[in-house]
């Protein structure tokens, strides 16, 4: 039985799939071999994020952890809309229409002037800085 | 613009004016422009009365406004001014002036008098009403309006429990012959498909079709029946029977008298004028007026005649023995209208009229008189302890002396002084009604013989009762404690002057005016139609009006000659044609209860047993007024207290409230609880809600869409 | 049809949409003493944008973006009302802000961007446009909840808020979907014209049913009404204000458009489903507003009453319906500002006051106040001859004509009961003994708003309720 083409397509998951395997579990099992083990408490304790990994849930902690957080994630769509934004319409295998790419791109320019405003408002109100 | 309407409405401004003008001015200006309101009224109802009624016919009708216009249904507010309105104007308004006058003086030391005499104006007004009504329905407004005034009045003094029992057990009995009496107007309706006098009188008068509301055919109205609890009536004799009902209940007749003693628990002045001058005479004026009616219904007329002849009897009876000065009246009051009744029902409209016309004179004068002994007496009602009274209060004395042989009737029969009987007022009205009965029941008038029968035996004891009355009080030994008989209370002049025109009244009303009300040869003309008569409302005759005259001779064709005596007819005139034993009879009466009376109470002493001993059978059924009260109590009251309290503890309380607006609250205020406990406030508990909603809103397509789809 | 004349038709919502951007960069470069200035000018904005939107002549109705909106009278007529009702709001605010400390400038801008949402959503008629619109709107409001964040209350309530209002969004979109799947299209003229076909139509109605919740959430009709009382009691009370009267008008507008446009061919599908929303949420809401004592939660109450008799009209599911539905709420909307701005009025000096114990007596205090609201609460309550009872009457009457005479009845007697609690509150404001008076000064806007809405719900009746009619009518006519 022959396998169908179109399966062929699929391949490079394959290969990625296969790839994060190995990846995983060399970093996994490298360390374990060759890295010298000396524990310490600290080395277990709370970095960066400044809260415990491991207790309740409920619990108080910077809001500025959250702004930033979230800021992240606005910028992170935006491109993420960007991206198949351009790849759409300014692919020239789509042979997309000349006066379409031209509204297309000033209406991203309206969006990107709105996000801008957003983002002015949120320098201007001091959620980039850390305090 | 006629000056007509201000004899009924300016004691309606009296009442308005009397409590704000007592407010501003005090109470005495409040009596003085309420007595003097009356008083022009007074006046000018004398005007009327010569204009209507003495002089040319004059008879009106003054229509003032429309009150319901609803479809076929019609009725105004109108003065209707005829010889029997003009009566009852001059009667009420008169009276009530003079009430007005002298509860100046009584009412001083009670206080509160713009009330009273805003109340007084207001009963003035309603009876004013109900006497010019040209309708049915304004009549029964006037009806209702002294209703309303009488319950009032007689719990005036409402903080005392007995006056208010007194005023409620008033209200509560008319109500039961209010009830007849609407009934009445609605049959009155149902027949004629009107209630204007003129037009329900004329149909009758005409022995006209009358096509019931709602048939398809009708029927010569004086054959007509109607269908009224499952069997088939006359419908007049259901009218006349309805209507009289009403009559019963606010004249205190036999059966639904009981409340009139009990009312005399109001001021004295209310008792003269209310419960014996005007307001309890509205029922003979009822009967009067719906002469038309009860002339075509001879078993509604009997009727009337037996319950009159008998409360006659009783209310006599009962008056032997009763104590009370007031009470005494009160009977006195309840068994003279009895004569006007069974005058009424016994076709003699005029002498019931005349009856009631004298009989507010010498009632007032009595009652106005007692009232003056009670004030002297420091307030002290009971007869017992009097005595003697006579030398405290001798002009008193002398004008209760006057409507005492007034009431008994003291006169010479057989004697006549241009052209009229010579006598009291009394005498000649008394008489009147007497033989009037007695010639209706020679003609074969149901229940007339028997009627002047008990008339008769209740001239004895009224005799008897008055006499005894003006004995134990003015007479004799004094019996009263010392301090009130060296002390009498000041009895001012404004009680003593306004009994002076009663007097004389109470003495010659009935000499001056028995030619215009009853005489034969002038009767006619005054009344002018006011009162249906047989020949001149014929069958055969549709055109014929009373007004229209007649023949004397037709007019004094014998009764026996002229009328078969089932259809009823004019016995007024029939009275000179009996046998001269009967013009002797109430004289003898008279004397029959007026010397045992004296032979009694004027030697020894007055308390002592006479003939009927304390503890007997019959004295004790007399002093307990027949034990209508005590069989009522039984019969009535506590039944309806047991069912009123059934229903109000279980119909009402558990029953309706329960399930009603209680229930209701409480399941609503359940319901309240149940949905705000679902308020808890836990978001996933919300999410859980609305996840229910869809779901059953889901569930409920896919149920509906799958059985749909098959 | 070119870019500028499609936008042409769009200009209320672009000034109001560039008007909040330009108000918000102004606000946070002036810093906090902006709040003033830019309430106003957000008022300005919105005043601006109901009085363009009256004077457009919208003819026959335009379709603008392809079908996802439509601007025709029903339209205009919805977001003159929201438009209005949400620069009274913004000018109702100022006292109490100002004395809660809570006098930021993002608030009015936050209510014109709300506005602009509701601008969306009167005049959707795509269902992507629909969520898009909804969620402009929505998120707005769950800020504005938790407006006042140093407060408990107000952060439970913006938390209640936007959570379930993420959960109805969720609904929503999940019957969008199957609706999409099942029609083939998110237009609502080409839903229309599928439903109209017949034929099996089972996914199109379940997917209708989550439709329906989504937006019953956002007019907040039982079942889908529990965060309403909470989020009332825990907003500010403008917010409150603001929050009963324009963005329900906007959403049952939006209600009304989508299930009268594209599903009106399978109205025997949702009219039960709206029937049984509309007995639950007059139940609701006369049962449970009897046993309150905070009058913002009895108002909550109320509104979740009010949405129910507003739901009979659409259940009828005819143009004298929809028209009927309009007048109720604008209606509503009048009373519900004038009675909130009765509510605002109720200072001490220790603060605002919210229980109604606070009112008892008030006839004796303050007796002009007294009577205002007495009449606002008449209305409520539908005694004639006030708006209210008008209003209920106008979409009785439509039931009946659709041969809902039950639901007519329910509605009747829902009425009465609930009367029982607006006549509470009477009765405590006139006949019970005097609580300490409230401040007299509360500023010119809340005594004209409160005392304006009072005279329109009698006098005012009288000379509106004609032009009111006939322009209902006809933006109700544009729907079908």
């Amino acid at each position: 039985m022959a396998t169908p083409d179109f399966l062929l397509d699929y391949l490079p998951i394959l290969v990625f799939l296969g790839l994060a395997l190995a990846l995983g579990i060399g970093f996994l099992a490298v360390p374990a071999l060759i890295a010298p083990s000396e524990p310490d408490p600290e080395k277990l304790s709370t970095y960066e994020c400044g809260f415990n990994a491991f207790d309740d849930a409920r619990m108080k902690f910077d809001v500025q952890f959250y702004i930033v957080a979230i800021l992240f994630i606005i910028v992170d769509l935006d491109v993420a809309f960007l991206f198949p934004w351009a790849v759409a319409l300014f692919n020239p295998e789509l042979g997309t229409d000349r006066d379409f790419q031209l509204f297309a791109f000033w209406s991203m320019f309206v969006f990107l002037a709105v996000f801008a405003i957003g983002f002015l408002y949120e320098w201007k109100k001091g959620a980039l800085e850390w305090r | 613009m006629t000056l007509e309407p201000l004899v009924v409405f300016l004691p309606l401004f009296g009442a308005i004016l009397a409590m704000p003008l007592g407010r501003a001015a005090g109470p005495k200006a409040a009596e003085i422009a309420s007595t003097v309101l009356v008083g022009l009224a007074a006046v000018y109802a004398w005007v009327l009365f010569f204009d209507v009624a003495l002089g040319e016919p004059n008879p009106r009708t003054i229509r003032l406004a429309t009150w319901f216009s609803s479809g076929d249904f019609q009725a105004d507010w109108a003065l209707r001014l005829d010889t029997l309105s003009a009566v009852m104007l001059v009667v009420v308004n008169s009276v009530s002036f003079l009430v007005h006058w002298y509860s100046m003086g009584y009412m001083k030391e009670y206080g509160e008098t713009p009330r009273f005499f805003a109340y007084l104006s207001l009963f003035t007004f309603a009876m004013l009403t109900l006497v010019t009504a040209d309708n049915f329905m304004q009549l029964f407004f006037g009806w209702e309006g002294v209703g309303l005034a009488s319950y009032l009045l007689i719990g005036f003094w409402f903080k005392k429990k007995s006056a208010n029992d007194a005023a409620i057990k008033a209200f509560v009995v008319n109500r039961v012959g209010d009830f007849g009496f609407a009934l009445g107007i609605l049959g009155v309706y149902y027949v004629f498909g009107s209630v204007e006098f003129d037009t329900v009188f004329s149909v009758i008068a005409a022995d006209g079709v009358a096509i019931p509301y709602g048939m398809d055919t009708g029927a010569p109205v004086r054959e007509l029946t109607v269908s009224f609890l499952g069997h088939d009536w006359h419908a007049l004799t259901v009218i006349g029977v309805l209507l009289f009902i009403g009559a019963m209940g606010k004249s205190a007749q036999l059966l639904l008298h009981t409340w009139l003693p009990d009312a005399m628990e109001g001021p004295t002045p209310v008792s003269a004028l209310i419960h014996a001058a005007t307001m309890v005479t509205a029922g003979v004026f009822l009967v009067c007026r719906c002469s038309a009616i009860y002339e075509n219904a001879p078993d509604a007329a009997a009727l009337v005649t037996i319950v009159g002849a008998l409360t006659a009897f009783f209310a006599a009876s009962v008056g032997l023995l009763q104590d009370d000065i007031k009470k005494v009246v009160a009977y006195s009051t309840c068994s003279q209208l009895g004569y006007m009744f069974f005058a009424a029902g016994a076709g003699a409209y005029g002498a019931a009229m005349f009856h009631l016309f004298t009989h507010a004179f010498f009632k007032a004068l009595l009652f106005l008189g007692s009232g003056a002994v009670i004030i002297a007496m420091h307030h002290e009602q009971d007869i017992k302890k009097m005595g003697g009274v006579k030398d405290l209060l001798p002009f008193t004395h002398i004008l209760m002396l006057i409507g005492t042989i007034s009431i008994t009737g003291l006169g010479i029969p057989g004697l006549y002084l241009f052209g009229a009987p010579f006598g009291t007022a009394g005498f000649v009205s008394k008489d009147v009604i007497l033989e009037s009965a007695f010639a209706a029941g020679e003609t074969g008038r149901a229940f007339a013989g028997a009627a002047f029968t008990l008339g008769l035996m209740a001239a004895v004891m009224t005799a008897f009762y008055s006499w005894r009355l003006i004995f134990l009080t003015f007479w004799g030994r004094s019996r009263a404690p010392e301090h009130v008989r060296k002390h009498p209370h000041h009895v001012p002049d404004s009680m003593m002057i306004p009994l002076v025109p009663l007097a004389v009244g109470a003495l010659v009303a009935g000499m001056a005016f028995y030619g215009h009300f009853v005489d034969p040869a002038k009767s006619e003309k005054f009344w002018n139609g006011a009162f249906y008569s047989a020949e001149a409302h014929a069958p055969a005759d549709d055109e014929a009006h009373a007004g229209e005259s007649h023949a004397p001779a037709d007019v004094h064709a014998a009764p026996a000659e002229s009328h078969d005596g089932d259809a009823g007819a004019h016995h007024e005139e029939s009275h000179h044609h009996v046998p001269g034993w009967v013009l002797w009879a109430p004289f003898l009466a008279m004397l029959a209860g007026a010397l045992p009376a004296a032979f009694h109470y004027l030697r020894g002493d007055p308390l002592r047993p006479g003939l009927l001993r304390p503890g007997g059978l019959v004295h004790d059924f007399l002093k307990n007024k027949w034990y209508f009260d005590e069989i009522y109590d039984f019969l009535l009251v506590r039944p309806a207290l047991a069912i009123g309290r059934f229903l109000w503890k279980e119909g009402d309380g558990r029953t309706i409230d329960g399930v009603g607006p209680d229930g209701l609250a409480a399941t609503v205020a359940a319901g309240a609880r149940r949905i705000v406990r679902m308020q808890t406030g836990y978001m996933y508990h919300y999410a859980f809600v609305m996840l229910v909603g869809i779901a059953l809103f889901v569930t409920y397509v896919l149920l509906r869409l799958a059985g749909g789809g098959q | 049809m070119g870019v500028f004349e499609t936008l042409s038709f769009f200009v209320p919502e672009l000034l109001l949409a560039v008007g909040a951007m330009a108000l918000l960069i102004a606000g946070v470069y002036m810093g906090e003493r902006s709040a003033r200035p830019i309430a106003l000018a957000s008022a300005a904005l919105l005043l601006a944008a109901c009085v363009i939107v009256l004077l457009t002549p919208v003819g026959g109705g335009q379709t603008l973006f392809a079908g996802a909106f439509r601007i025709d009278a029903f339209s205009s007529f919805a977001k003159a009302i929201v438009f209005a009702a949400a620069a009274v709001a913004i000018l109702m605010s100022d006292r109490y802000l100002a004395g809660e400390q809570l006098g930021r400038f993002e608030y009015p801008v936050l209510i014109v961007l709300a506005a602009f949402g509701m601008g969306l959503m009167v005049s959707a008629t795509d269902l992507i446009a629909l969520y898009m619109a909804v969620e402009t709107q929505s998120l707005a409001l769950y800020i504005l909840a938790a407006f006042n964040r140093d407060s408990r209350r107000s952060t439970e309530a913006g938390l209640k808020y936007f959570v379930l209002g993420a959960l109805s969004s969720g609904l929503l979109l999940y019957g969008a979907s199957l609706i999409y799947g099942f029609a083939g299209s998110t237009r609502f003229d080409e839903i229309a014209r599928v439903a109209a076909m017949g034929g099996d139509n089972l996914g199109l109605a379940v997917g209708l049913v989550f439709l329906i919740a989504g937006l019953a959430f956002k007019v907040s009709a039982a079942p889908f009404h529990m965060w309403t009382p909470d989020v009332y009691e825990g907003a500010p009370t403008p917010v409150t204000a603001f929050f009963a009267a324009a963005p329900k008008f906007a959403a049952m507008a939006l209600f009304a458009r989508a299930m009268s446009a594209p599903f009106l061919e399978l109205i025997d599908d949702w009219r039960p489903i709206i029937a049984i929303i509309a007995v639950a949420s007059m139940a609701v809401g006369a049962f449970s507003a009897i046993v309150q004592t905070n009058i913002k939660r009895l108002m909550a109450y109320s509104s979740i009453g009010h949405m129910g008799y507003a739901l009979i009209g659409l259940a009828a599911g005819t143009a004298e319906g929809v028209s009927s539905v309009l007048i109720y709420m604008a209606i509503y909307v009048v009373m519900t500002v004038g009675t909130f701005a009765c509510i605002l009025m109720m200072r001490r000096r220790g603060g605002m006051t919210e229980a109604i114990a606070d009112l008892s007596g008030l006839s004796q205090t303050n007796a002009p106040f007294a009577l205002i609201l007495t009449v606002l609460l008449f209305s409520l309550a539908g005694v004639p001859p006030l708006a209210g009872f008008f209003g209920k009457w106008f979409v009785f009457f439509a039931a009946v004509n659709a041969d809902l005479v039950w639901l007519a009845a329910i509605g009747a007697v829902m009425s009465v009961i609930s009367a029982y609690y607006y006549l509470r509150v009477v009765w405590i404001m006139w006949f019970d003994e005097p609580a300490p008076a409230f401040e007299r000064e509360s500023g010119p806007v809340l005594g004209a708003a409160s005392s304006i809405s009072a005279l329109l719900m009698f006098p005012g009746l009288v000379v509106f309720i004609g032009a009111l009619v006939a322009a209902a009518e006809k933006a109700a006519a544009s729907l079908f």
